[in-house]
Protein backbone atom coordinates (compact mmCIF):
# COMPACT_ATOMS: atom_id res chain seq x y z
CA UNK A 1 0.00 0.00 0.00
CA UNK A 2 0.82 3.60 -0.42
CA UNK A 3 2.74 5.83 2.10
CA UNK A 4 0.68 8.02 3.70
CA UNK A 5 2.67 11.36 1.85
CA UNK A 6 1.94 9.10 -1.49
CA UNK A 7 -1.53 8.97 -0.56
CA UNK A 8 -2.52 12.61 0.48
CA UNK A 9 -0.86 13.88 -2.22
CA UNK A 10 -1.98 11.64 -4.70
CA UNK A 11 -4.81 12.95 -7.13
CA UNK A 12 -8.38 11.19 -7.02
CA UNK A 13 -8.38 11.29 -10.87
CA UNK A 14 -5.24 9.92 -12.01
CA UNK A 15 -2.54 12.32 -13.57
CA UNK A 16 -1.75 12.04 -17.42
CA UNK A 17 2.04 12.75 -17.56
CA UNK A 18 2.69 14.53 -20.72
CA UNK A 19 5.93 15.19 -19.82
CA UNK A 20 8.66 14.99 -16.82
CA UNK A 21 8.82 17.95 -15.15
CA UNK A 22 6.16 19.75 -11.88
CA UNK A 23 2.64 17.95 -11.63
CA UNK A 24 -0.06 20.20 -12.86
CA UNK A 25 -1.08 20.71 -9.48
CA UNK A 26 2.32 21.87 -8.53
CA UNK A 27 2.01 24.48 -11.38
CA UNK A 28 -1.00 25.99 -10.65
CA UNK A 29 -1.00 26.10 -6.99
CA UNK A 30 2.77 28.28 -7.73
CA UNK A 31 0.66 30.12 -9.95
CA UNK A 32 -1.86 30.75 -7.26
CA UNK A 33 0.29 31.45 -4.07
CA UNK A 34 3.46 33.03 -5.75
CA UNK A 35 2.11 34.63 -9.67
CA UNK A 36 4.29 32.40 -11.03
CA UNK A 37 4.94 33.58 -14.79
CA UNK A 38 6.96 30.19 -15.70
CA UNK A 39 4.00 27.91 -14.16
CA UNK A 40 1.52 29.73 -15.97
CA UNK A 41 3.36 29.32 -19.02
CA UNK A 42 3.71 25.71 -18.48
CA UNK A 43 0.22 25.31 -17.77
CA UNK A 44 -0.95 27.00 -21.07
CA UNK A 45 1.42 25.06 -23.11
CA UNK A 46 0.20 21.86 -21.65
CA UNK A 47 -3.72 22.86 -21.65
CA UNK A 48 -4.22 25.29 -24.06
CA UNK A 49 -4.85 22.48 -27.02
CA UNK A 50 -7.11 20.65 -25.18
CA UNK A 51 -8.78 23.91 -24.20
CA UNK A 52 -9.57 24.64 -27.92
CA UNK A 53 -10.03 20.87 -28.88
CA UNK A 54 -13.40 21.27 -26.00
CA UNK A 55 -14.51 24.39 -27.47
CA UNK A 56 -14.16 23.07 -31.09
CA UNK A 57 -16.06 20.15 -30.39
CA UNK A 58 -18.86 22.43 -28.11
CA UNK A 59 -19.57 24.83 -30.44
CA UNK A 60 -17.58 23.70 -34.06
CA UNK A 61 -16.76 27.51 -34.66
CA UNK A 62 -12.91 28.00 -34.74
CA UNK A 63 -13.51 31.91 -33.41
CA UNK A 64 -15.68 30.79 -30.28
CA UNK A 65 -12.88 28.02 -29.69
CA UNK A 66 -10.32 30.19 -29.38
CA UNK A 67 -12.50 33.12 -27.26
CA UNK A 68 -13.01 30.20 -25.33
CA UNK A 69 -9.45 29.41 -24.67
CA UNK A 70 -8.75 33.28 -23.43
CA UNK A 71 -11.70 32.86 -21.60
CA UNK A 72 -10.28 29.80 -19.58
CA UNK A 73 -7.31 30.46 -19.24
CA UNK A 74 -7.77 34.07 -18.17
CA UNK A 75 -9.70 32.06 -15.03
CA UNK A 76 -7.29 29.60 -14.42
CA UNK A 77 -5.05 32.87 -14.14
CA UNK A 78 -7.02 34.90 -11.93
CA UNK A 79 -9.03 32.10 -9.47
CA UNK A 80 -6.07 30.22 -9.00
CA UNK A 81 -5.19 31.70 -5.62
CA UNK A 82 -8.43 29.62 -4.43
CA UNK A 83 -7.60 26.38 -6.25
CA UNK A 84 -6.14 23.98 -3.35
CA UNK A 85 -5.99 20.25 -3.40
CA UNK A 86 -9.10 19.44 -1.60
CA UNK A 87 -10.72 20.59 -5.17
CA UNK A 88 -9.54 17.91 -6.82
CA UNK A 89 -6.85 17.54 -9.54
CA UNK A 90 -6.19 20.22 -11.35
CA UNK A 91 -6.99 18.54 -14.39
CA UNK A 92 -10.44 18.23 -13.29
CA UNK A 93 -10.69 21.59 -11.83
CA UNK A 94 -9.37 22.92 -15.37
CA UNK A 95 -11.78 20.80 -17.18
CA UNK A 96 -14.55 21.93 -14.90
CA UNK A 97 -14.04 25.56 -15.87
CA UNK A 98 -13.94 25.41 -19.49
CA UNK A 99 -17.09 23.22 -19.35
CA UNK A 100 -18.70 25.71 -17.70
CA UNK A 101 -17.13 28.73 -19.40
CA UNK A 102 -18.08 27.74 -22.80
CA UNK A 103 -21.69 26.76 -21.39
CA UNK A 104 -22.25 30.24 -20.15
CA UNK A 105 -20.29 32.06 -23.18
CA UNK A 106 -22.73 29.64 -25.56
CA UNK A 107 -25.64 30.75 -24.08
CA UNK A 108 -24.62 34.58 -24.00
CA UNK A 109 -23.92 34.18 -27.67
CA UNK A 110 -27.52 32.38 -28.44
CA UNK A 111 -28.92 35.29 -26.29
CA UNK A 112 -30.50 32.73 -24.13
CA UNK A 113 -32.26 34.20 -20.72
CA UNK A 114 -29.63 34.41 -18.11
CA UNK A 115 -31.57 32.64 -15.34
CA UNK A 116 -29.70 29.25 -15.45
CA UNK A 117 -25.81 29.41 -15.42
CA UNK A 118 -23.29 26.90 -15.38
CA UNK A 119 -23.14 27.33 -11.71
CA UNK A 120 -26.65 25.97 -10.98
CA UNK A 121 -26.22 23.52 -13.61
CA UNK A 122 -23.13 21.58 -11.83
CA UNK A 123 -23.51 22.84 -8.06
CA UNK A 124 -19.96 23.19 -6.70
CA UNK A 125 -18.17 20.17 -6.00
CA UNK A 126 -18.25 20.14 -2.29
CA UNK A 127 -22.12 20.51 -2.24
CA UNK A 128 -21.82 16.84 -4.16
CA UNK A 129 -18.33 15.56 -2.76
CA UNK A 130 -20.25 14.68 0.49
CA UNK A 131 -23.30 13.29 -0.78
CA UNK A 132 -22.36 9.55 -1.34
CA UNK A 133 -22.45 9.53 2.41
CA UNK A 134 -25.23 12.05 3.31
CA UNK A 135 -28.24 10.41 1.55
CA UNK A 136 -31.70 10.41 1.33
CA UNK A 137 -33.37 8.19 3.13
CA UNK A 138 -34.27 5.67 0.47
CA UNK A 139 -30.79 5.00 -0.72
CA UNK A 140 -29.21 5.11 2.26
CA UNK A 141 -29.75 2.17 3.70
CA UNK A 142 -28.54 0.68 0.67
CA UNK A 143 -25.13 2.70 0.54
CA UNK A 144 -24.47 2.69 3.85
CA UNK A 145 -24.43 -1.44 3.99
CA UNK A 146 -22.01 -1.25 0.87
CA UNK A 147 -19.62 1.42 2.50
CA UNK A 148 -19.06 -0.56 5.42
CA UNK A 149 -17.67 -3.34 3.52
CA UNK A 150 -15.76 -1.39 1.35
CA UNK A 151 -14.38 0.52 4.07
CA UNK A 152 -12.28 -2.15 5.15
CA UNK A 153 -10.64 -2.00 1.50
CA UNK A 154 -9.12 2.04 2.09
CA UNK A 155 -5.44 2.41 3.15
CA UNK A 156 -5.72 2.50 7.22
CA UNK A 157 -5.02 6.24 6.95
CA UNK A 158 -8.28 7.00 5.33
CA UNK A 159 -10.23 4.49 7.63
CA UNK A 160 -9.41 6.20 10.27
CA UNK A 161 -10.76 9.49 9.04
CA UNK A 162 -13.87 8.36 7.97
CA UNK A 163 -13.97 6.65 11.13
CA UNK A 164 -13.70 10.16 12.93
CA UNK A 165 -16.15 12.04 10.43
CA UNK A 166 -18.83 9.49 9.67
CA UNK A 167 -18.76 6.65 12.98
CA UNK A 168 -17.83 9.17 15.74
CA UNK A 169 -19.70 12.24 13.72
CA UNK A 170 -16.79 14.68 14.69
CA UNK A 171 -16.03 17.89 12.99
CA UNK A 172 -13.05 18.14 10.30
CA UNK A 173 -10.97 20.48 13.17
CA UNK A 174 -11.97 17.67 15.91
CA UNK A 175 -11.30 14.59 13.71
CA UNK A 176 -7.30 16.55 12.89
CA UNK A 177 -6.80 17.31 16.28
CA UNK A 178 -7.65 13.82 17.29
CA UNK A 179 -5.50 12.10 14.78
CA UNK A 180 -2.95 14.96 15.30
CA UNK A 181 -2.27 15.68 11.31
CA UNK A 182 -2.77 18.94 9.86
CA UNK A 183 -6.90 20.11 8.85
CA UNK A 184 -5.50 20.37 5.26
CA UNK A 185 -4.05 17.01 5.48
CA UNK A 186 -7.23 15.86 7.06
CA UNK A 187 -9.33 16.86 4.27
CA UNK A 188 -7.44 15.74 1.75
CA UNK A 189 -7.84 12.40 3.06
CA UNK A 190 -11.64 12.09 3.40
CA UNK A 191 -11.78 13.81 -0.24
CA UNK A 192 -9.78 10.73 -1.54
CA UNK A 193 -11.75 8.14 0.20
CA UNK A 194 -14.95 9.54 -0.66
CA UNK A 195 -13.79 9.11 -3.95
CA UNK A 196 -12.54 5.71 -3.56
CA UNK A 197 -15.52 4.51 -1.80
CA UNK A 198 -17.44 6.06 -4.89
CA UNK A 199 -15.41 4.51 -7.84
CA UNK A 200 -15.88 1.23 -5.71
CA UNK A 201 -19.46 1.50 -5.40
CA UNK A 202 -19.34 1.95 -8.97
CA UNK A 203 -17.34 -1.31 -10.02
CA UNK A 204 -19.82 -3.15 -7.69
CA UNK A 205 -22.83 -1.78 -9.76
CA UNK B 1 -38.04 10.15 -0.44
CA UNK B 2 -38.78 7.75 -3.32
CA UNK B 3 -35.61 5.76 -5.27
CA UNK B 4 -36.28 6.43 -8.82
CA UNK B 5 -36.63 3.52 -11.16
CA UNK B 6 -35.94 5.32 -14.66
CA UNK B 7 -32.93 7.16 -15.32
CA UNK B 8 -30.67 8.65 -17.60
CA UNK B 9 -29.00 6.47 -19.77
CA UNK B 10 -25.08 6.72 -19.66
CA UNK B 11 -24.54 7.99 -23.08
CA UNK B 12 -27.14 10.83 -21.91
CA UNK B 13 -25.34 11.51 -18.49
CA UNK B 14 -21.94 11.64 -20.51
CA UNK B 15 -22.92 14.49 -22.97
CA UNK B 16 -24.22 16.39 -19.99
CA UNK B 17 -20.91 15.75 -18.30
CA UNK B 18 -18.96 17.39 -20.92
CA UNK B 19 -21.48 20.32 -21.47
CA UNK B 20 -22.77 18.92 -24.64
CA UNK B 21 -26.48 18.81 -24.17
CA UNK B 22 -28.81 22.16 -24.67
CA UNK B 23 -29.43 24.11 -21.40
CA UNK B 24 -32.95 23.20 -21.32
CA UNK B 25 -31.86 18.95 -20.97
CA UNK B 26 -29.02 20.17 -18.72
CA UNK B 27 -31.50 21.90 -16.18
CA UNK B 28 -33.94 18.32 -16.36
CA UNK B 29 -30.87 16.40 -15.82
CA UNK B 30 -29.07 18.48 -12.83
CA UNK B 31 -32.70 18.09 -11.49
CA UNK B 32 -32.88 14.04 -11.31
CA UNK B 33 -28.80 14.16 -10.41
CA UNK B 34 -30.02 16.14 -7.74
CA UNK B 35 -32.66 13.87 -5.92
CA UNK B 36 -31.21 10.23 -7.71
CA UNK B 37 -27.82 9.18 -5.29
CA UNK B 38 -27.28 6.36 -8.30
CA UNK B 39 -27.39 9.45 -11.13
CA UNK B 40 -24.86 11.84 -8.78
CA UNK B 41 -22.28 8.46 -8.93
CA UNK B 42 -22.81 7.98 -12.15
CA UNK B 43 -22.61 10.94 -13.55
CA UNK B 44 -19.55 11.68 -11.70
CA UNK B 45 -17.56 8.54 -12.81
CA UNK B 46 -18.50 9.22 -16.16
CA UNK B 47 -17.01 13.01 -15.51
CA UNK B 48 -14.15 11.30 -14.78
CA UNK B 49 -13.68 9.57 -17.45
CA UNK B 50 -14.47 12.61 -19.63
CA UNK B 51 -11.72 14.43 -17.85
CA UNK B 52 -9.56 11.21 -18.94
CA UNK B 53 -10.11 11.26 -22.37
CA UNK B 54 -10.01 15.02 -22.59
CA UNK B 55 -6.50 14.92 -21.56
CA UNK B 56 -5.37 12.47 -23.90
CA UNK B 57 -6.57 15.05 -26.99
CA UNK B 58 -3.35 16.32 -28.37
CA UNK B 59 -3.47 18.25 -31.74
CA UNK B 60 -0.78 19.99 -33.54
CA UNK B 61 -2.70 22.53 -36.30
CA UNK B 62 -4.43 24.64 -33.93
CA UNK B 63 -3.38 28.41 -34.00
CA UNK B 64 -0.56 29.35 -31.87
CA UNK B 65 -2.20 30.81 -28.73
CA UNK B 66 1.31 32.15 -26.76
CA UNK B 67 0.04 35.94 -27.70
CA UNK B 68 -2.47 35.76 -24.60
CA UNK B 69 -0.47 35.34 -22.16
CA UNK B 70 0.49 38.56 -21.37
CA UNK B 71 -2.34 39.89 -21.54
CA UNK B 72 -3.65 36.95 -19.32
CA UNK B 73 -0.97 37.23 -16.88
CA UNK B 74 -1.30 41.40 -16.46
CA UNK B 75 -4.54 40.71 -14.82
CA UNK B 76 -5.35 41.05 -11.33
CA UNK B 77 -5.69 37.45 -9.22
CA UNK B 78 -8.82 37.16 -7.43
CA UNK B 79 -8.83 35.84 -3.99
CA UNK B 80 -12.51 35.62 -2.88
CA UNK B 81 -14.85 33.28 -4.77
CA UNK B 82 -16.83 35.36 -6.76
CA UNK B 83 -20.81 35.64 -6.19
CA UNK B 84 -22.18 32.84 -8.20
CA UNK B 85 -25.96 33.04 -9.63
CA UNK B 86 -25.10 36.93 -10.28
CA UNK B 87 -28.08 36.45 -12.45
CA UNK B 88 -30.33 39.32 -12.24
CA UNK B 89 -33.81 37.60 -10.75
CA UNK B 90 -37.03 39.86 -11.30
CA UNK B 91 -37.79 39.98 -7.96
CA UNK B 92 -37.16 37.60 -4.72
CA UNK B 93 -41.17 37.64 -3.57
CA UNK B 94 -41.55 35.96 -7.60
CA UNK B 95 -39.31 33.31 -6.63
CA UNK B 96 -40.71 29.72 -6.56
CA UNK B 97 -39.00 27.30 -4.63
CA UNK B 98 -42.48 25.34 -4.07
CA UNK B 99 -45.06 24.57 -5.71
CA UNK B 100 -48.74 24.12 -4.21
CA UNK B 101 -51.37 22.00 -6.19
CA UNK B 102 -54.87 21.29 -4.95
CA UNK B 103 -53.62 19.70 -1.61
CA UNK B 104 -50.40 18.92 -2.40
CA UNK B 105 -47.03 21.12 -1.68
CA UNK B 106 -43.50 20.19 -3.63
CA UNK B 107 -40.63 21.78 -2.57
CA UNK B 108 -38.18 22.10 -6.12
CA UNK B 109 -34.63 20.84 -6.61
CA UNK B 110 -32.39 23.56 -6.58
CA UNK B 111 -32.04 24.30 -10.21
CA UNK B 112 -35.46 24.08 -10.88
CA UNK B 113 -36.38 26.75 -8.28
CA UNK B 114 -33.91 28.50 -10.37
CA UNK B 115 -35.54 27.98 -13.55
CA UNK B 116 -39.02 29.39 -12.35
CA UNK B 117 -37.52 32.18 -10.39
CA UNK B 118 -38.96 34.57 -12.27
CA UNK B 119 -42.69 33.17 -11.37
CA UNK B 120 -45.15 30.47 -13.10
CA UNK B 121 -47.92 31.14 -14.86
CA UNK B 122 -50.26 27.97 -14.92
CA UNK B 123 -52.48 27.72 -18.23
CA UNK B 124 -54.99 25.22 -18.58
CA UNK B 125 -54.86 22.88 -21.40
CA UNK B 126 -57.45 20.06 -22.53
CA UNK B 127 -57.51 16.46 -20.54
CA UNK B 128 -56.96 18.22 -16.84
CA UNK B 129 -53.96 19.30 -17.72
CA UNK B 130 -52.09 22.06 -16.33
CA UNK B 131 -49.07 23.69 -17.71
CA UNK B 132 -46.18 26.66 -16.77
CA UNK B 133 -43.57 27.61 -19.42
CA UNK B 134 -40.27 28.13 -18.46
CA UNK B 135 -37.84 29.98 -21.02
CA UNK B 136 -34.90 28.33 -20.31
CA UNK B 137 -32.99 28.60 -23.73
CA UNK B 138 -33.94 28.79 -27.68
CA UNK B 139 -33.86 25.32 -28.55
CA UNK B 140 -36.59 23.87 -26.28
CA UNK B 141 -39.30 24.30 -24.61
CA UNK B 142 -39.73 23.57 -20.62
CA UNK B 143 -42.65 23.03 -18.72
CA UNK B 144 -43.95 22.40 -15.17
CA UNK B 145 -47.03 19.91 -16.25
CA UNK B 146 -49.62 19.23 -13.58
CA UNK B 147 -51.76 16.59 -14.09
CA UNK B 148 -55.09 16.56 -11.58
CA UNK B 149 -56.16 12.94 -10.27
CA UNK B 150 -58.29 11.15 -12.54
CA UNK B 151 -56.77 13.25 -15.87
CA UNK B 152 -55.34 11.77 -19.32
CA UNK B 153 -53.52 13.45 -21.65
CA UNK B 154 -54.34 12.97 -25.56
CA UNK B 155 -52.65 10.22 -27.79
CA UNK B 156 -49.82 11.99 -29.01
CA UNK B 157 -46.64 11.38 -31.09
CA UNK B 158 -43.26 13.38 -30.15
CA UNK B 159 -41.51 14.85 -33.71
CA UNK B 160 -38.23 14.93 -31.66
CA UNK B 161 -37.74 14.26 -27.83
CA UNK B 162 -39.05 14.74 -24.89
CA UNK B 163 -38.02 14.22 -21.47
CA UNK B 164 -40.18 14.08 -18.03
CA UNK B 165 -38.75 13.90 -15.02
CA UNK B 166 -41.35 12.86 -12.67
CA UNK B 167 -41.56 15.46 -9.09
CA UNK B 168 -44.40 14.72 -7.24
CA UNK B 169 -47.04 11.91 -7.57
CA UNK B 170 -47.28 8.94 -10.54
CA UNK B 171 -48.46 8.58 -13.68
CA UNK B 172 -48.71 5.63 -16.34
CA UNK B 173 -48.58 4.80 -19.94
CA UNK B 174 -48.53 1.74 -22.22
CA UNK B 175 -44.87 1.48 -20.98
CA UNK B 176 -44.53 1.61 -17.26
CA UNK B 177 -45.67 3.32 -14.48
CA UNK B 178 -43.49 6.44 -12.91
CA UNK B 179 -43.00 8.37 -9.70
CA UNK B 180 -40.81 10.88 -8.33
CA UNK B 181 -37.65 11.33 -9.58
CA UNK B 182 -38.08 9.00 -12.29
CA UNK B 183 -36.88 10.46 -15.64
CA UNK B 184 -38.33 9.01 -18.69
CA UNK B 185 -36.91 9.89 -22.50
CA UNK B 186 -39.48 9.44 -25.46
CA UNK B 187 -38.51 9.76 -28.77
CA UNK B 188 -40.53 9.94 -32.14
CA UNK B 189 -41.13 6.38 -32.61
CA UNK B 190 -43.07 6.40 -29.28
CA UNK B 191 -46.64 7.21 -29.38
CA UNK B 192 -48.05 7.36 -26.06
CA UNK B 193 -51.03 8.31 -23.50
CA UNK B 194 -50.16 9.26 -20.02
CA UNK B 195 -53.10 9.13 -17.50
CA UNK B 196 -53.01 9.46 -13.19
CA UNK B 197 -55.08 8.51 -10.79
CA UNK B 198 -53.15 10.24 -7.45
CA UNK B 199 -52.42 13.67 -9.98
CA UNK B 200 -48.93 13.88 -10.81
CA UNK B 201 -46.62 17.37 -10.63
CA UNK B 202 -43.71 16.89 -13.28
CA UNK B 203 -40.88 19.10 -15.52
CA UNK B 204 -40.61 18.44 -19.00
CA UNK B 205 -37.91 19.50 -21.96
CA UNK B 206 -39.06 18.77 -25.37
CA UNK B 207 -37.03 19.81 -28.03
CA UNK B 208 -39.62 19.77 -30.63
CA UNK B 209 -43.46 20.57 -31.03
CA UNK B 210 -45.96 17.41 -29.67
CA UNK B 211 -48.67 15.90 -32.54
CA UNK B 212 -51.37 14.84 -31.14
CA UNK B 213 -52.68 11.69 -32.71
CA UNK B 214 -56.27 10.99 -32.17
CA UNK B 215 -59.61 12.47 -32.63
CA UNK B 216 -60.42 16.13 -31.58
CA UNK B 217 -57.29 16.66 -29.96
CA UNK B 218 -55.63 16.67 -33.34
CA UNK B 219 -57.18 20.49 -33.60
CA UNK B 220 -54.69 21.03 -31.03
CA UNK B 221 -51.78 20.47 -33.38
CA UNK B 222 -51.43 23.71 -34.75
CA UNK B 223 -51.99 25.30 -31.75
CA UNK B 224 -48.63 23.36 -30.26
CA UNK B 225 -46.59 24.25 -33.18
CA UNK B 226 -47.16 27.77 -32.31
CA UNK B 227 -46.27 26.94 -28.90
CA UNK B 228 -43.48 25.99 -29.59
CA UNK B 229 -42.28 28.46 -31.82
CA UNK B 230 -43.14 30.74 -29.45
CA UNK B 231 -41.43 28.88 -26.72
CA UNK B 232 -37.97 28.89 -28.53
CA UNK B 233 -38.43 32.07 -30.44
CA UNK B 234 -35.03 31.64 -32.39
CA UNK B 235 -33.02 35.29 -31.74
CA UNK B 236 -29.68 34.88 -32.98
ZN1 LIG C 1 -31.13 8.38 -11.65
Amino acid sequence: MNSIEEVTSKPAVESVKTDDGPSDEELLLAVGVSQDRRAFNLLFARFSKRIFAMGMKLTRNEQLAQDLVQEALMTVWTKAPLYDLDRGTAQSWIFTLTRNRCFDMLRKKKRQPQTISADDIWPQESDAEMSVVHEEQGSQAVEVAQIERLYEHLPDAQQAVIEQIYIFDRTHEEAAAELAIPLGTLKSRLRLAVAKLRTMIGVEQ
Amino acid sequence: MTTANFHPSDDILRDFAQGNVTTGMSVALSAHIELCSSCRTRSSELESESIMEWLKLEGDSEPDFSGMIDTITALPQLTTEPQINSAPVNSDDLAVSEIHMLDRSFTLPRVLARAASNGLKWNKLAGGINQAQVQIDNETQCEFLYMTPGSQVPVHRHQGNEVTLVLDGAFEDQFGHYGPSDFLVRNKRDQHQPSTEEGCLCFAVLDSPLTFTSGLARLFNPINNYRFRRATSQRF
